[in-house]
């Protein structure tokens, strides 16, 4: 190939990259002028960030390896490696709210990819089969927790200019026992192997020991900071301390020292909140009087037109979410082997979303419970994303747990990218008819 | 089914792919014998056949709705396990000894959950089904048949011996053979068999006491030796697609003069097309080894899509086929995909494609009928 096309090539996947960079930007800059401690660490977070996607732009402009990968994929592994990385399926997550991201929702959509879909799967579809993607050295596939997944990373290697890009992805096995988490554990193992060969990078044991530590201790740290959520009213609701926090942890600089500190700063603002008999109103004008368990993912592509008025309308404050609260396994670092198994059990296990949707229904039902009970929950919202088919063939399940515990369950039906599938009146008009109707409201 | 084939074979064969609960499974159950359901074609029915235990493919045939089951699925869940679920809910399955659930997809491994919350059959298991077709996964599921093996050893207080085992995949073999003769005899310009009544003949195979089953096939096949079909069809039609046993849908496209026949699909030619090993020494690594990598996989099993698409190819080009339908249930995400990838692998190749979404139920048959005929059009158009 022409040294030309390369560069355009290269120039093409980067362009959506670039804008979502900017648009970053752009957030960043607007949270470094507002007030308050939550504030800085929104500012804080969108700094790692924006530091993640430069050193992407970096590897694809000059040559150096980088991989696509996936938070359940062990990314304490990337970073003792120093292997910079992205997650393939990012921007349906991180920039939901993107001004270009309906455009591609269209485009996808031309593509013959129809609805019916998960979005989160379209995007990503759509940015491979049309260059707007920046092409790693190696990608680790996700093939869990639902088909959509797979099918992705199908489309990626079939995808004519993907072909040559060597791909690994672990194999999720269904069931949850000491079996299964052996089995994980060689694939993360067979993965590293992966990437050693297809990166040049190595994997230094004493760095990853390194790593493993500190991200044991970021865990310990996001643990002490969900007790804090556990109190009424509780600290913080939406806007800081659930997805963030998944995000930072797991997606960005995990096993980082960074991390860590991210979290030291999160508890002492949680804390200063607690003592201070604060909840989450930083805005004037509402207090808590409904604690909210939100069961899925938030509401990314139009978060700021919903949850602002949940709290203010309602008073109702997400307590916890499925990417808040996980028991997740602290790795014993005391052998290579050790490592690999807790490694395999916490991606497998405890990861967010993965954790629930992968195997059998127990675990919506066992995390309901748990939240429930923990967080004082007053009622339970299952949005029923359109991509979580899965969920969807447990709503009953759900609602009986609900049931059993005496706390309202609602399930909705939406997209969480594309606010045209039901649009945020309709949500809002099914939330208000439900509080009203269960007493809450 | 309005058919021109003289057989009782036959006519037992399309008794039992419209129905559940057919004659030959209650004859089976008066004599004491056990069945048990699976879903999917990745469960390995030679273990059930080892144990002397009928194994019975999960179907939601002759359900009218979903009133029963729609407390336990949502709006954007696949029709068929909505339909079998209610089915069973409605006490059309009562007659299960045991049932084996598989993480076959995102739809169908949620009937495992509501079942053992709703219905009271004594055993039912489910498996974990590996994504990848590579050793490891191989190793794994081997391991998940030794599993289920003692699972129905303790439960049903039987011994499943290698002999056994050995047995029973001859049996299914045996039955794959002719079934694959039967697709054979469609090569030709004037088939003696329709797409339609195919697969009944399929779907049967999956519903009957296997030995009874081979016993009616090779009557069925000595029946159409010398039977001639119709000649007269506009075009010949490969379906590529899942969980397809509702002879109705392909009616709807012999009707407006496609003649169905080949296919990939799960009650078709993915199920026979080639053989388990029989010289493995280790029978249950032989069956792993079958259900993760030798058998035309489906979009389920991962990084496999280049060996699906060239199986696509061989078959159509093996039965002259001039056009394929991708036949897919709303809500299914794999089929969906795999057929997007599939539209781009046969334009290359010049072979026309449509994908066509149904319900599991056949309404809209209109539609249908509208889509099949403008597809027809276009390859008698290319044809000229
Ligand atoms: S269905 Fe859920 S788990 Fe799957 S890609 Fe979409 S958002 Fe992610
Ligand atoms: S058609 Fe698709 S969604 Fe429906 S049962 Fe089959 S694989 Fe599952």
């Amino acid at each position: 190939m022409a040294k030309m096309d390369i560069e355009e090539i290269k120039a093409k996947s980067l362009s959506r990259y670039k804008e979502e960079r900017d648009y970053f930007k752009l957030l960043l800059s607007a949270a470094k002028v507002m007030p308050g401690e939550e504030n800085a660490l929104q500012a804080k977070l969108l700094e790692i960030l924006l530091d993640s996607k430069e050193t992407v732009v970096d590897c694809v402009e000059n040559d150096k390896p980088f991989i696509g990968g996936y938070f359940c994929n062990a990314p304490e592994l990337f970073t003792a490696m120093d292997l910079p990385w992205f997650m393939v399926m990012e921007t349906p997550f991180l920039a939901a709210t993107a001004p270009y991201l309906i455009n591609d929702i269209e485009g996808a959509e031309e593509m013959g990819l129809g609805t019916d879909l998960c979005t989160a799967i379209r995007l990503p579809m759509y940015y491979i089969e049309n260059g707007l993607m920046p092409m790693p050295t190696a990608v680790l596939g996700l093939l869990y927790p639902c088909d959509g997944a797979p099918m992705l990373h199908q489309v990626l290697q079939h995808n004519e200019a993907w072909k040559n890009v060597p791909i690994y992805s672990c194999d999720p096995p269904y069931k949850s026992d000491e079996r299964a988490v052996e089995y994980f554990a060689d694939e993360l193992r067979r993965m590293s192997k992966f990437l050693e060969e297809h990166t040049g990078k190595t994997l230094d044991m004493d760095k990853l020991v390194t790593v493993c530590d500190e991200s044991n201790k970021t865990y310990s740290k996001w643990q002490d900071y969900n007790e804090l959520r556990r109190n009424v009213p509780s600290p913080h609701g939406w806007e800081i301390g659930g997805a963030q926090a998944f995000a930072i942890s797991q997606c960005f600089v995990a096993g980082d020292p960074r991390c860590t500190a991210w979290f030291e700063q999160l508890y002492k603002c949680g804390e200063a909140r607690v003592k201070a008999g604060q909840g989450a109103n930083t805005a004037e004008g509402w207090t808590e009087k409904i604690r909210l368990l939100w069961f899925d993912i938030m509401p990314y592509g139009w978060v700021f037109e919903f949850m602002p008025w949940l709290e203010t309308e309602f008073g109702a404050v997400i307590v916890m979410d499925m990417f808040g609260n996980f028991p997740y396994t602290l790795i014993d670092t005391s052998s290579e082997e050790t490592i690999f198994h807790d490694l395999a059990k916490r991606n497998l296990l405890d990861a967010p979303m993965i954790r629930q949707a992968r195997s059998t229904a127990e675990n919506f039902s066992e995390d309901i419970r748990r939240m429930v009970t923990d967080y004082r929950i007053d009622c339970v919202i299952w949005p029923g994303h359109m991509g979580h088919k899965d969920g969807s063939a447990t709503i009953g399940i759900m609602r009986e747990t609900c049931r059993e515990l005496g706390v309202p369950f609602m399930h909705i039906g939406l997209d969480l990218f594309d606010k045209r599938y039901t649009s945020v009146d309709e949500v809002k008009e099914k939330v208000t008819d439900f509080f009203k109707g269960m007493g809450l409201a | 089914m309005e058919t021109s084939i003289k057989s009782d074979a036959f006519d037992k064969f399309v008794q039992a792919s419209s129905c559940i609960l057919n004659p030959e499974i209650e004859a089976w159950k008066e004599q004491g014998g056990k069945v048990a359901g699976f879903f999917c074609s990745t469960v390995p029915e030679e273990i059930f056949t080892a144990a002397g235990i009928m194994p019975f493919r999960m179907r939601g045939t002759g359900s009218t709705g979903t009133e029963l089951s729609d407390s336990c699925f949502s709006a954007i869940n696949c029709s068929f396990p909505r339909h079998t679920m209610n089915q069973a809910l409605k006490g059309e399955y009562d007659f299960l000894d045991g049932l084996i659930c598989i993480n076959s997809c995102d739809h169908v491994r949620r009937i495992y959950d509501n079942w053992i919350r709703h219905l009271k059959t004594p055993f039912v298991e489910v498996m974990s089904l590996p994504r990848k077709i590579e050793q490891p996964q191989i190793d794994w599921y081997r391991d998940e048949i030794n599993v289920l093996k003692g699972q129905i050893e303790e439960h049903f207080k039987v011994e499943i011996t290698d002999k056994n085992l050995r047995d029973a995949i001859k049996l299914h073999n045996e039955i794959r053979s002719l079934q694959k003769q039967l697709y054979e005899l469609r090569k030709v310009d004037n088939p003696p068999i329709t797409g339609t009544e195919t697969l009944a003949v399929m779907v049967a195979g999956t519903a009957m006491p296997r030995p009874q089953y081979k016993a009616l096939l090779e009557e069925l096949l000595e029946d159409l030796s010398g039977h001639e079909g119709t000649g007269k069809y506009r075009a010949r039609i490969m379906i590529v697609g899942g969980e397809l046993d509702d002879p109705e849908y392909i009616k709807i496209i012999e009707e407006q003069g496609g003649l169905v026949v080949t296919d990939s699909t799960c009650f078709g030619t993915r199920l026979m097309w080639r053989p388990v090993d029989e010289d493995n020494l280790d029978p249950v690594q032989a069956l792993a080894s079958y259900y993760i990598y030798d058998r035309p996989s489906c979009p389920r099993m991962y990084g496999d899509q280049e060996r699906r698409i060239d199986y696509t190819r061989e078959m159509a080009k093996e039965f002259n086929v001039d056009g394929i339908i991708g036949e897919r249930l709303l809500f299914c995400d794999q089929w969906l995909v795999e057929h997007y990838m599939t539209n781009l692998d046969l334009k290359d190749d010049g072979i026309p494609f449509m994908a066509l979404d149904r319900e599991y139920i056949l309404s809209g048959k209109g539609q249908l009928r509208t889509r099949v005929q403008a597809f027809l059009e276009k390859l008698e158009a290319a044809e000229n």
